[in-house]
């Protein structure tokens, strides 16, 4: 079955070349040019994977952003013309998983998009425990105590990877290899961004972070169990 | 004393209301002191005056008892002489007490010799001198003599005194000299007590000098004082402070310019900064503008190349040149955003504390290919060290990747070497080609905006001609340097200086330009 992606821009000429490119690659493409309607069309269209236009007439694309991510986990990937970091960060912060910056090779935009939409490997079943959380493996769940907490599915391999191999420290680039698949040097703010989002979500103190941990000059890890 | 030093130096209040104290005691005190000496002599000449007088008298009234006794015979000399001595005092009588002494005059023959007549308490010898005697013994007149002394007290004191002495004639026993003995000690009194008087009056005008000094300097150097302080707020970036404005005195006008001055510079610099966020905001804007269908072109021009080998020959050579200059296209307009960025003083910079050789190597490795296809051998030199410094990792990794690209480029097949060393304040990487080099001329214009050494030369590695402004903007930003050498025929050698801490000054490279190669150093 092939894959639905959602393309919302208001630069028709773009959109439209979007799709050649990608119906070229196997994909199945829908169109919205305004954020008023790309709700709706998000809705009925039930896409795997949105391809989001951060500057859109109607609603603003981190605004549309942010609502779809109140309805699902699935990826999103923002298109933007602004690659300053206030930018960047915003659109990370507000729900999206990947950010392209225009103008872009349409190689790279398809391997981000397939990378989004691969299948997670397999991972040993049963569950991991992270500082005072537990981590459901195979029903892609963190508890803490009884309580759920709501990850995307990138958050949630990201604090996987973490949990893994406790007492590896990741550094940027590994992450960005192992979690988002990228083999090239890619922008490292992708994980401090997604970082952030989640410590807001699973930290009791995201000033005193205990679940993940930074390792000052090197990377990340993840913090002991107890 | 250092401190006192910087107080002085510090304190103009200080400064100016210990000059005219000093100034002021110093004329007071040369005042006072010709007034006291002044009144003292005067004191003196009219009491030595009236002193000489009372004495003519007194010495009339003695010789005129000693003249009545001649009439008469077998008186008592000896009475004649007190009588004498008590007419004599009684005419000199003075409130500190008058003495007297009469003496007979040495080395004469006579019949009957009264015996000297001296005053209770009155010791010749100390008082009246070897010279006054013999001054008034052989006088060859009929007149006074007079001499300053010293009186003694009982409290082992002295009072001043004055000796008046005069010749009597004694009929019958010759001459005799007598003395009168004023002592001076009321005058005394009232000399000091005047003195007293001035001293005390002169020091409180001095410091009533002092005083009002303080005062005045006060009323100027307050507003001074203010007008400095409101300055140093004004250079430290509070743009609204200002300097009240009372009165239409100097100190007034002071404040108006100041004021004025405070009016203008907050207006430019809020015009400036304003400026700077509209160009901000332009960039943007224009970026966004110009990206959107640079990207639907990009787009069209990769989906066509990708199909160009089922194109006839000259559309696809059409497809390729569309791809290659697309390409340079968006290169160029990424430069020239940046460019604008830095124009715009619009960075920002995300310090990490990052290992450069890493860097470098991570560098190497991704030019690895290109070199290759020239022939270039890409080689690392790195003595052990640290290396780590906070820097903005992506910036670096621009420069590098700028600075290895342009080796390559003008390398001519021959090795590059990259040299990392440090020091204890900064790092240094230079990239050193043996290839074709440029002149002097070159070298100066190498780092201007789109400035090639040779337009005509082939740039495999394209390249908009901004990619060396930019390094050297990276370079300052950091508070680096980028620095180049270069000789005709034998290579060139960029090298780059950052700061280990962000803020320190790069005061000298670690690295030599050119660097020494370390064959050449061990053999040396």
């Amino acid at each position: 079955m092939n894959a639905k992606i959602l393309v919302v821009d208001d630069d028709t000429a773009l959109a439209e070349m979007i799709g050649i490119v990608l119906r070229a690659e196997g994909f199945e493409i829908s169109f919205c040019a305004d954020g008023a309607e790309a709700l709706g069309a998000f809705r009925a269209v039930q896409p795997d994977l949105v391809l989001l236009d951060l500057m859109l007439p109607g609603m603003d694309g981190i605004e549309v952003c942010a609502r779809i991510r109140e309805e699902s986990g699935i990826p999103i990937i923002m298109l933007t013309a602004k690659s300053d970091t206030s930018d960047v960060v915003k659109g990370l912060e507000s729900g999206a998983d990947d950010y392209v910056v225009k103008p872009f090779n349409p190689k790279e935009l398809v391997a981000r998009i397939r990378t989004r939409l691969r299948p997670s490997p397999e991972t040993p079943s049963g569950t991991l425990a992270v500082g005072d959380l537990v981590l459901d493996v195979a029903g892609h769940e963190v508890l803490r105590g009884t309580g759920k907490i709501n990850l995307t599915p990138l958050e949630f391999e990201l604090l996987l990877a973490l949990a893994l191999k406790p007492q590896q420290v990741f550094t940027r680039e590994m992450l960005l290899e192992q979690v988002w698949g990228y083999h090239y040097k890619a922008d490292t703010r992708l994980v401090n961004v997604h970082v952030q989002r989640l410590r807001a979500k699973v930290e009791l103190d995201p000033d005193n972070p205990r679940i993940v941990m930074t390792v000052r000059g090197v990377g990340y890890r993840a913090g002991s169990p107890g | 004393m250092l401190r006192l030093g910087r107080l002085w130096r510090s304190s103009l209040q200080l400064r100016t209301v210990t000059i005219s104290v000093v100034m002021s005691a110093v004329a007071v005190g040369i005042i006072g002191a010709y007034m006291s000496f002044s009144i003292g002599d005067n004191l003196f000449d009219s009491r030595l005056a009236l002193a000489l007088s009372a004495s003519e008298r007194s010495n009339a009234a003695a010789q005129s008892r000693f003249d009545a006794v001649q009439q008469t015979s077998g008186l008592d000399l000896d009475r004649v002489m007190d009588t004498a001595a008590d007419a004599a005092l009684s005419s000199s009588s003075t409130s500190a007490g008058t003495s007297i002494a009469i003496l007979r005059t040495p080395g004469q023959s006579g019949a009957r010799l009264p015996v000297d007549k001296l005053s209770a308490g009155l010791d010749p010898d100390v008082v009246i001198s070897e010279g006054l005697r013999s001054d008034v013994e052989s006088a060859e007149e009929r007149r006074l003599f007079w001499q300053s002394v010293s009186l003694p007290r009982e409290d082992n004191g002295s009072d001043p005194g004055l000796v008046v002495g005069s010749v009597l004639d004694v009929p019958g026993s010759g001459q005799y000299e007598m003395y009168l003995v004023y002592n001076l000690s009321d005058t005394q009194q009232a000399l000091s007590f005047v003195q007293a008087t001035l001293w005390l009056g002169m020091a409180t005008l001095v410091v009533l000098i002092g005083a009002v000094t303080f005062t005045v300097v006060r009323l100027i150097v307050g507003p001074v004082r203010l007008a400095a302080e409101t300055s140093q707020k004004l250079a430290a970036g509070e743009l609204e402070v200002r300097i009240p404005e009372k009165g239409d005195d100097v100190i007034a006008t002071l404040a108006r310019s100041f004021n004025g001055m405070a009016d203008s510079l907050q207006a430019q610099i809020t015009k400036l900064a304003t400026l700077s966020q509209v160009q901000q905001r332009f960039v943007s804007d224009v970026s966004h503008e110009l990206r959107t269908p640079l990207t639907t072109i990009r787009l069209a021009s990769d989906v066509l190349y990708d199909q160009r080998d089922d194109f006839p020959p000259a559309t696809a050579r059409t497809t390729e040149l569309l791809h290659t200059q697309v390409e340079r296209f968006e290169l160029l307009l990424a430069d020239l955003l940046e460019m604008s960025r830095y124009d715009a003083g619009a960075v920002d910079m995300e310090l990490e504390p990052t290992n450069l050789v890493r860097l470098v190597e991570d560098a190497i490795d991704a030019m690895g290919t290109l070199s290759a296809s020239k022939g270039s051998e890409l080689r690392l030199e790195a003595p052990g060290g640290y290396f780590e410094a906070e820097v903005d990792a992506r910036r670096i990794r621009r420069i590098l990747q700028n600075l290895l690209a342009n080796a390559v480029d003008h390398g001519e097949g021959r090795p590059i070497v990259v040299y990392v060393d440090s020091n204890k304040t900064a790092v240094a990487i230079a990239v050193r080609d043996y290839g074709v080099g440029m002149s002097v001329a070159a070298m100066e214009r190498v780092f201007d905006r789109f400035w090639r050494a040779d337009p005509s030369r082939q740039r495999s590695t394209g390249g908009t001609g901004l990619g060396l402004a930019i390094s050297l903007e990276d370079a300052a930003l950091h508070g680096g340097w980028l620095e180049v050498w270069s000789a005709p025929g034998e290579g060139s050698c960029f090298r780059l200086t950052l700061p280990r801490v962000r803020g320190t000054m790069v005061t000298e490279s670690p690295l030599e330009l050119p660097p020494v190669p370390a064959a050449t150093k061990e053999d040396a």
